[in-house]
């Protein structure tokens, strides 16, 4: 099988498995989408503290929830040994499970965004199409980091505590430039050099994934 | 074991001078007093990116080599790291609230982006601590401990790529933009803490490799499961 028929048929295995256990849409995305009625509760009952903050939240949000959805435990240590012992090239499970996070991300934001919305209020950016694709590269970047993490903590009894305090502080070049481009549109100002941090991040990552895929694999038998 | 102790003679005698000198120097125009903290602060930020660049080297050379001494100085590199971070921080708080008026700016990039690498090599250290598996750690540390150090150019640089609080360099290729008894008291210290790091990382790098080798013979000798358990023998029949 070809590399791209690998990766194809490892994210239908992904967002499969992912539909039957259900553990990204029911329980990530309503805890995170949970976490966004919580934080106004304990803030005092300012709509414009509220609107000030409501693009902030998304992203953090987006961030510390997005990242515990990359390294769901849809994917066993049994199911790994498997693919591994099927001769799947470790570069294209990689890609796969980058594919399907950012799919279940981009569902995520496709979520949040409204919900952001109704709570906070903000003042919508001009230039939603330009948003879109800062929102996709951050949706794809985060997935890269969860997927190198889930590779590094694989097995390991502490991985649920371990890995977020490994992606969190590594996906801060994401997440600031992104707050950075929305900030831009809002003032009607550029968002290339945010965009472009943005891109080069991704970028780095994808080739760190890549080029330590089959080393991980080695290191997680 | 000789130059052990030199070289551990070196560290003190010199670290014992870069304090006399960082004491004597007159005050600055700007900072009064609170620039002596400077000298510790920034000699413990220079031995953190050393420390966490030395961590990504030896990392990749336990990759090419399989040698694990290289895993150990990596280990050790990196603990001594997150000390001198921890260390820079602080100082660089306590500076920040003499100078600035407050311990905390989220102005500053340098700051912000200090406090996460520091967070990232804590989680470094976490995952050596869950890994037994003398190869395993080793192979997941070392490809951490290579992306870890991509965030080290980036926090060196962070107060040319974005506005910040933090001062720029005062001690550049084509300008010295320091008093005389300044700068000297700054060189010797930053000499001092690398000595002092080079020293304390031999230390925990051989202290670390013992215990490797403590533990794989604990393991050689470990009986497995099921041989301590003999067939029961009857006695004589009476």
């Amino acid at each position: 099988m070809s590399f791209w028929g690998q990766v194809r048929e490892l994210v239908k295995k992904d967002l499969r498995t992912e539909g039957r256990s259900g553990e990204v849409f029911l329980v990530t995305i309503p805890f995170g989408v949970l976490a966004l009625f919580l934080i106004p509760l304990a803030l005092p009952n300012d709509q414009d503290l509220l609107r000030s903050i409501g693009g902030g939240m998304f992203w953090v949000v987006l961030l510390l929830f997005g990242m515990t959805l990359t390294f769901r435990h849809s994917e066993s240590g049994a199911q790994r040994m498997l693919i591994a012992m099927l001769g799947v090239d470790p570069v294209a499970r990689f890609a796969a499970r980058v594919i399907s996070s950012t799919a279940l991300l981009l569902a995520f934001s496709a979520i949040l965004v409204p919900t952001v919305v109704v709570l906070y209020q903000p003042v919508a950016p001009p230039g939603w199409p330009q948003l879109s694709l800062v929102v996709l590269l951050v949706c794809l970047g985060l997935a890269a980091i969860g997927g190198l993490a889930g590779e590094v903590t694989a097995g390991l009894q502490n991985r649920t505590v371990l890995a977020p305090l490994l992606v969190a502080p590594l996906s801060v070049p994401l997440l600031v430039p992104a707050a950075q481009a929305a900030n831009s549109l809002s003032s009607e100002g550029s968002i290339l050099v945010p965009a472009l941090i943005t891109l080069f991040t991704v970028l780095g990552v994808i080739v760190i994934g890549v080029l330590t895929a089959r080393s991980l694999e080695e290191a997680s038998r | 074991m000789k130059s052990r102790y030199i070289f551990s003679g070196l560290a003190v005698a010199g670290l014992a001078y870069g304090f006399f000198l960082a004491a004597s120097h007159p005050p600055d125009q700007l900072q009064l007093e609170f620039v002596r903290i400077s000298h510790v602060h920034v000699a413990s930020a220079w031995v953190a990116f050393l420390a966490f660049g030395v961590t990504m080297i030896a990392g990749l050379a336990w990759l090419a080599t399989k040698r694990f001494v290289m895993d150990h100085i990596a280990a050790a590199s990196a603990e001594l790291g997150v000390f001198f971070t921890g260390l820079a921080l602080l100082t660089g708080m306590i500076w920040g609230d003499a100078v600035w008026g407050r311990a905390w700016d989220w102005g500053d990039a340098r700051m912000a982006s200090t406090a996460l690498m520091f967070f990232v090599y804590i989680g470094y250290l976490a995952l050596r601590r869950s890994i037994l598996d003398p190869e395993i750690r080793a192979r997941r540390a070392s490809i951490l401990g290579a992306v870890a150090a991509l965030q080290v150019p980036l926090v060196y640089f962070s107060v040319t790529l974005w506005r910040t609080l933090h001062p720029t360099p005062s001690i550049r290729p084509d300008d010295v933009t320091m008093p005389t008894g300044q700068l000297v008291a700054m060189l010797t210290n930053l000499a001092a803490f690398t000595l002092v790091y080079v020293v304390f990382t031999t230390w925990r790098t051989r202290q670390i490799s013992t215990e490797a080798i403590l533990e794989a013979r604990d393991a050689s000798e470990l009986a497995p499961a099921g041989r301590t358990i003999e067939p029961p023998t009857l006695g004589p029949a009476t």
